[in-house]
């Protein structure tokens, strides 16, 4: 969406519904014009009567009569009009003709200058009435518009003060209010909400409905009802009809993109509160895993410290050692259950936003070989020279764990003294983390089953210790990435767990580093 | 090493504090406790301590405010900062604060002793000779020649390599964060530099390692900085 409005520009079509009351209405607007035409022409024709009466007794000469006319003509133009001041005008010649110009009673002319004379006062006094009338004319369209303009901002104005939660009923209450409509509907696509005020809210909201699902501005049965399509770029969202005193073709199609806008803003502070809620939730559920964390740590750190201070204090008997050793070992077990279920909760909540950052392969599999520096017993850590090259977007602590899990995996099940090789690689459009030990070989039926929480394969069982959950918390980091994890595992290869991220996410990269180096230049 | 130090711990959690007590009382340690930030900065400013075992999550003033207050006013004091939640941030948060290290809850005592140790000889080593010469494992490092020797040979170091070992080794066992090695080597407008770093640790292993991807001394402190191994490593010959 580029966030454009389009100012809707359909072509009008009539429904055929609307065709016979339309042409009474027709009727009746010519009616009126003709009923118009008559008041004007009485008036001036009475005026020339009043004029010609009052100049023939005081025996006005034919100069001064023919200005007075002349002013009659101008007034009957200004006031009415130019088919009244035309009726006016001949009547007036005429008058002039017979009354004022020699031989005066008759409709002769005897001086052929008269005749120029009476010619000349016609063709300007229909001239000059032409023209006031269109100044007039100008004048009034120009005045609407100003109107209609000063409405649009007032409307533009106040439709930014609203109140972002149901637009709806507050938008088509504004144009009624603002432009004095008899009724207004707004039709919202997205929600397939109508709206609706005034005397002819039902009909409104069939034409604002019809409009939208035609794709096209409508004329609705009353001559004034019409409905146009709300755009936003060139997507229709919506439809908005009114009702009521006429409003120009643009002022309409302005009107219909406010309220395109006002739906869009409503739907953008939507989308920006339930972010917030989001973030809410996220932060109220980090704060319970900390509590969560700190709740199980406490006692345990008592435990352990009492049980190891036990052991170095070395005042015990071999019996009581064995207990105390006990006692810390399974306290131990205990913290990192606990600790894996907490990360595992993590990854949970991640899913909601995972805090990505471009990171390089290399300094993610040293993070996480030098973590287990202390339990690999001689075991030898190979990293491939290709991880150098290669780099994910993701959320590094997230990454960590799964990294952690299969490298703890691999360090738990090989014989001391071996080595684990860990190779990056890009395949197949993804990004491929692979870590090998030469441990034994995993039953068919439990490579799947090995990713589920809590599961233990029944040989793994005596030969380690473990929680169960360490190879579904890099199942789920590796979901959480968009991405997958397996194993291939079998005699004489040894066992390779492998995690692969979507190269999308490397495209990602591209485009920021893209981005950033364009930045750099344009600089 | 000297015998015994006195040791104050600070946490709210009265069954930690006990445990604690008894244990580091029992390896010889001279111990007392608070139960707050604020009663620590009391106690600590009536008597002399050698380590502050430091909770960082407290009510009150909590662990990493304590710690700020107590850095300033006493300089020299080995701080040792407690923390439940394994994060950078916390662990970042307690070397900002001016602890000289952190230990993740719960914990080994024997781990925590050899923390502790670590901490007091930094405390001890900023008042000794500085030209004094380093012996760590079989590596030695002697400030006044600017001379390194491996298991007796010598090592060529370039002047920087040499800076940053000195300053690693002289604070052995404590991390160092990657910007105050950068500061304290490179100098004060150094800090974000992380490659540059990395770069150098890795050349600095291949020439003090026996195996540079096995490192047992220059050790990385994962997000964090780096350590110098403290103890003696153990003999190859025996690992296997």
């Amino acid at each position: 969406m580029d966030g454009k409005i389009e100012l809707v520009t359909d072509v009008a079509t009539q429904p055929a519904a609307g065709t016979r009351a339309n042409r009474w209405t027709n009727y009746r607007r010519a009616a009126r014009v003709v009923l118009g035409i008559w008041r004007g022409c009485f008036a001036g024709l009475a005026a020339v009567a009043l004029v010609t009466f009052g100049a023939f007794r005081l025996h006005l000469n034919l100069s001064t009569t023919g200005s007075l006319y002349f002013l009659i003509v101008v007034m009957v133009s200004v006031i009415w009009g130019f088919w009244e001041a035309s009726v006016t005008s001949l009547v007036a010649v005429n008058c002039l003709n017979y009354f004022f110009v020699p031989p005066v009673l008759t409709w002769r002319v005897s001086d052929p200058q008269n005749w120029v004379a009476l010619a000349t006062f016609e063709i300007t006094a229909l001239t000059v009435s032409r023209l006031s009338t269109r100044v007039q004319g100008q004048a009034r369209v120009e005045a609407r518009q100003r109107m209609e303009i000063e409405k649009l901002y007032e409307l533009s104005r106040r439709i930014l003060l609203l109140d972002r939660r149901t637009i709806g009923p507050q938008v088509v209450a504004l144009i009624q209010e603002i432009f004095g409509t008899e009724s207004a509907a707004l039709f919202d696509a997205t929600l397939a909400r109508l709206d609706a005020t005034g005397s002819r809210a039902n009909d409104l909201e069939q034409l604002a409905r019809g409009a939208y699902f035609q794709d096209s501005t409508l004329e609705g049965q009353s001559a004034h009802a019409s409905a146009h399509v709300l755009r936003l770029g060139s997507r229709p969202v919506g439809a908005i009809a009114i009702c009521g005193p006429e409003v120009g073709r643009l002022t309409m199609a302005s009107i219909a993109s406010l309220a395109a806008i006002a739906l869009e803003r409503a739907r953008s502070f939507e989308t920006e509160s339930r972010a917030e809620a989001a973030r809410q939730t996220e932060q109220l559920r980090t704060a319970v895993l900390d509590s969560l964390a700190h709740a199980f740590k406490t006692p345990l750190t008592a435990i352990r410290t009492a049980s190891s201070g036990l052991l170095e204090a070395g005042r015990l008997s071999r019996d009581d050692l064995e207990m105390a050793a006990l006692i810390d070992e399974r306290a131990e077990h205990l913290n990192r259950l606990t600790t894996e279920l907490l990360q595992m909760a993590k990854i949970d909540a991640a899913e909601v936003r995972l805090r990505r950052e471009r990171i390089s392969v290399l300094t993610l599999i040293e993070d996480a070989v030098e973590r287990h520096r202390e339990q690999l017993h001689g075991r030898r850590i190979d990293v491939s020279d290709s991880a150098s090259y290669l780099d994910v977007w993701g959320d590094r602590a997230i990454l960590g764990m799964a990294l952690d899990q299969f490298i703890d995996n691999a360090s738990k099940y090989s014989t001391p003294g071996s080595s684990i090789s860990v190779i990056a690689g890009e395949n197949l459009g993804e990004i491929v983390i692979a870590v090998h030990n030469d441990g034994p070989p995993i039953q068919p039926a439990d490579r799947e089953r090995i990713f589920e929480r809590f599961y233990r394969a029944e040989d793994s069982r005596h030969r380690a210790p473990g929680t169960g959950l360490g190879l579904s918390i890099a199942k789920k980091a590796a979901e959480a990435h968009d991405g997958r994890t397996w194993v291939i595992s079998g005699e004489p290869g040894g066992t390779t767990f492998f995690f692969a991220l979507p190269r999308g996410i490397k495209a990602e990269i591209r485009r920021q580093s893209g981005a950033v180096a364009r930045q750099g230049s344009d600089r | 090493m000297q015998s015994h130090g006195k040791v104050l711990i600070v946490d709210d959690e009265i069954s930690i504090r006990r445990a604690l007590h008894n244990t580091l009382q029992g390896m010889g340690f001279a111990v007392d406790d608070a139960a707050t930030g604020e009663a620590a900065m009391d106690l600590v400013g009536k008597a002399q301590y050698d380590v502050l075992l430091l909770d960082i999550n407290m009510p009150g003033i909590g662990g990493i405010r304590a710690c700020r207050e107590i850095r300033r006013s006493l300089p020299r004091l080995a701080i040792l900062m407690l923390t439940v939640r394994d994060s950078e941030e916390d662990k970042v948060a307690a070397l900002d604060a001016g602890a000289d290290d952190y230990i993740t809850k719960p914990f080994h005592v024997r781990e925590l002793a050899a923390r502790i140790r670590a901490a007091v000889r930094r405390s001890c080593a900023s008042t000794t000779d500085p030209d004094a010469i380093i012996r760590i494992g079989n590596i030695e490092l002697d400030p006044a020649r600017r001379l390194v020797r491996k298991a007796g040979g010598p090592v060529h170091l370039t002047p920087k390599e040499f800076d940053l070992l000195r300053y690693l080794m002289a604070h052995a066992g404590l991390p160092m964060m990657h910007a105050r090695l950068l500061h304290a080597v490179w100098g004060p407008e150094y800090g974000g530099e992380l490659e540059y770093l990395r770069t150098f640790v890795r050349q600095l292993r291949k020439k003090i390692e026996d195996d540079p991807a096995e490192p047992a001394y220059l050790l990385t402190d994962s997000h964090i900085g780096y350590r110098f191994a403290e103890a003696t490593p153990e003999p190859v010959g025996d690992r296997t």
